[in-house]
């Protein structure tokens, strides 16, 4: 129990940031939620409709699932790069004797270029007329008959979407995670390797178990961070050809923004803020439990 | 725990409250009568506004700076802030974003499309047609310009600041190159690029990424066959795409497609890169407008093939029932007035602007939006220059009206995409006039109620 000045200075502490995050955070989701029971364009009176907009989404609304399955696959994609690469990186830098922190910058460098630069970078990169440098690679290599227009394939585009969020932030987890593979006690792998484990068994049963708990945390950022990924899609495609790109995130935008209906744009934020905190329970569920049992 | 409970239950209704209150914050019009276009009043200077999404560079805000200094020597303490988004998507959301917080500037851009009619009906527009009237210009404008602005209604609450026409540019060495002539209508465009496909050329370069471009080609074939009433019947539910003109539009979209007609890969090539692989000698057509002139028409064109450079207007059809000088001929994004700000300053800034606009801005070698000036050749133009120029007096008077400016923003958005999968043949003609169908039923009725 703290002492009663200790408590009012915690709460003097407490309350501006938390007053902050409510009007920041919090007061825009309750200001979705209740824009969502209505039909409004901005400027005409708003008109209550109940439940009809989430009736829509969930059964009238095409469009919708095909931006929630396309969410799913750029998540995996984003997931895959960002902590698989995270995790391997980190590794291999625990083994580097020199040039760490080197290479650490090399990798943390595409976090702090600005999005709208990665994005024409990548526009580039995927370009087929004039070739760009997948393509000339391609070319060079002998397998020219492999030469796509990357971003305009219904087959790859969401792939090709998802990469540069992917790449763009594996510098950022594999710091987080360097950082707890550093804190390690290395007694404990001696001991380990002096019993005879291979490389993969001190990996699998002493590192990993130790940075369980910053793995969930870095899994939570990156899985909410790539659910509400929406800048490199949006300025890649825009969501096409069709809808072969297109994210909960930009259809949302769209329906606000172009179709001028804020009414059920704020249904799909509602679904989106919902998909979040049932991503983040389900992480918690799977990782805590193994770490229990 | 009953603590936080109540607590979070204040916190509940303080958001609701907040909620309600930035809710209603939003509709309210303003207090203007529109048509009183000719306000008493003294004229006190100040800064006004206008929120604009044009070019920074161009020749519009070129010329309205120089007209607003002009004014601003006899008129000290007023200036004319532009704040332009070029980017039109941006710029549609900045627009609306602020209509709905009931914060527009004195000045604003919007095309004639049903956001922009529902402001006009709330009053939030100054009647255009009576204000150009009472300045005395209407009649200096070209007719086409006009109507391009107006809503369906025939009303008029934008007025135009540009005049262009849209034409296919080609490159003659090419078409020689693969023995292939000037399509005499719009049916000889799918032969057409096969032939120049066979010799290894990319027939027609499309900036796709920004997808007004190819809902051009959308509005073409139903222009020719059924004239410009048809979308206006469509975008109401009214017509069909499932009707035979729809269909045939649909089917020689198609064929384009199969044709292969645009470069491999169009859906993420830019607008600089379409163009670029014109100019370069790559590509045998280009489908642009006068606002190109300077690029396409003087010696900033690669002298390899500034020689070969040509162009034609859009084809007709067999059965025609519109002209062949009738095409695109858009006057750009309007400029609306905002009533609730509109007082003897606007008024009197706008006499002086818009009877000065002309002059300034021909001189600039555009296209201005009225009769009453002659458009200043630059230079080093091209003779196609002065050709393009002489054209603007033969425009007949029916208007092919671009459709990303008549659909409703939902099914223009799905046109859009879907006319992308239309032409990679990832959709067939079927599937796509069922699915647009579907999506203007549901939403164009409503939008146009």
């Amino acid at each position: 129990m703290l002492p009663q000045r200790s408590r009012l200075s915690v709460l003097v502490f407490l309350l501006p940031p938390l007053a902050l995050y409510g009007i920041a955070v919090l007061l825009p989701i309750f200001q979705s939620l209740f824009l969502s029971f209505f039909d409004w364009d901005g400027i005409s009176p708003m008109l209550f409709v109940g439940f009809e907009n989430y009736i829509r989404m969930f059964t009238g609304d095409t469009v919708f699932w095909i931006a929630f399955r396309n969410t799913l696959g750029y998540v995996v994609i984003c997931l895959v790069l960002q902590l698989g690469g995270a995790l391997i990186v980190a590794s291999l830098l625990t083994l580097l004797r020199r040039g760490r922190e080197v290479v650490k910058t090399l990798y943390i460098l595409p976090a702090v270029i600005s999005t709208v630069a990665i994005a024409f970078l990548f526009q580039r990169i995927y370009s087929l007329d004039p070739e760009g440098l997948i393509n000339q690679v391609l070319e060079f290599i002998g397998l020219g008959n492999l030469q796509n227009a990357w971003l305009s394939d219904v087959g790859t585009v969401l792939a090709a979407v998802s990469v540069p969020e992917g790449w763009r932030f594996t510098g950022l987890y594999m710091l987080i995670i360097y950082a707890a593979l550093l804190a390690v006690p290395a007694e404990l792998e001696e001991a380990a390797k002096l019993d005879g484990a291979s490389w993969w068994q001190t990996f699998w049963r002493i590192r990993f178990p130790y940075i369980r708990p910053v793995w969930i945390t870095t899994t939570i950022i990156a899985t909410t961070n790539a659910l509400r990924g929406f800048d490199i899609p949006y300025l890649l495609t825009n969501g096409g050809p069709g809808q072969s790109s297109e994210l909960l995130t930009t259809y949302m935008y769209k329906t606000a923004f172009t179709s001028t209906n804020y009414g059920y744009a704020s249904t799909i934020s509602v679904f989106v803020v919902v998909e979040c905190l049932v991503a983040v329970g389900l992480i918690f569920l799977l990782l805590r439990r193994k770490a229990d049992a | 725990m009953n603590k936080t409970r109540t607590r979070l239950a204040l916190a509940a209704t303080v958001a609701t409250i907040g909620l309600l209150l930035s809710g209603c914050s939003g509709g309210s019009s303003g207090s203007s009568d529109p048509t009183d276009v000719s306000p008493e009043g003294e004229i006190v200077p100040r800064e006004i506004s206008w929120l604009l999404s044009r070019p920074s560079d161009g020749g519009v805000i070129t010329a309205m700076e120089q007209i607003a200094d002009e004014y601003a020597k006899d008129h000290p303490g007023f200036a004319l802030n532009l704040i332009t988004t070029p980017d039109r998507p941006s710029y549609i959301q900045k627009y609306e974003t602020l209509a709905a917080a009931n914060k527009l500037p004195e000045l604003f851009d919007t095309d004639a499309t049903p956001f922009a009619q529902k402001l006009a009906s709330q009053g939030t527009m100054m009647d255009a047609e009576a204000l150009l009237k009472d300045l005395g210009v209407y009649d200096d404008y070209r007719p086409a310009a006009l109507n391009y602005q107006r809503f369906d209604d025939g009303s008029l609450y934008m007025v135009p600041f540009e005049f262009q026409l849209e034409f296919f540019w080609y490159n003659k060495a090419l078409f020689e190159q693969a023995g292939v002539e000037v399509p005499k209508t719009l049916d000889d465009f799918p032969a057409m690029c096969t032939k120049l496909r066979a010799a290894g050329i990319t027939p027609i370069a499309l900036d796709g990424q920004d997808q007004w471009p190819l809902e051009r080609y959308m509005a073409y074939y139903p222009f020719r066959t059924a004239g410009p009433d048809y979308v206006q019947q469509l975008k109401k539910g009214d017509a069909k795409l499932s009707d035979a003109t729809g269909e045939q539009a649909v089917q020689w979209l198609s064929d384009l497609g199969s044709a292969g007609c645009f470069q491999d890969g169009f859906s993420s090539t830019g607008y600089s890169d379409a163009q670029a692989s014109f100019t370069s000698g790559k590509a045998a057509v280009y489908n642009i407008g006068t606002w190109e002139l300077n690029s396409l028409a003087t010696d900033a064109l690669d002298p390899s093939v500034r020689d070969d450079i040509d162009y034609f207007t859009l084809p007709v059809t067999a059965d025609s029932v519109t002209a062949a000088n009738e095409y695109v001929s858009p006057s750009g994004i309007g400029m609306a007035v905002n009533a609730k700000t509109y007082d003897p300053l606007v008024r009197d800034f706008l006499s002086f602007a818009l009877k000065r606009y002309p002059e300034v801005y021909a001189a600039t070698g555009a296209l201005s939006p009225t009769t009453n000036v002659q458009t200043t050749i630059p230079d080093n133009a091209t003779p196609l220059y002065q050709r393009a120029v002489d054209q603007a007096n033969d425009v007949g008077e029916k208007t092919a009206m671009p459709w990303d400016t008549q659909l409703d923003p939902t099914s223009n958005t799905r046109l859009q995409q879907e006319l992308t999968l239309l032409l990679q043949g990832e959709v067939d003609p079927d599937e796509f006039i069922s699915t647009m169908d579907g999506v203007i039923a549901d939403n164009g009725p409503k939008a146009f109620q």
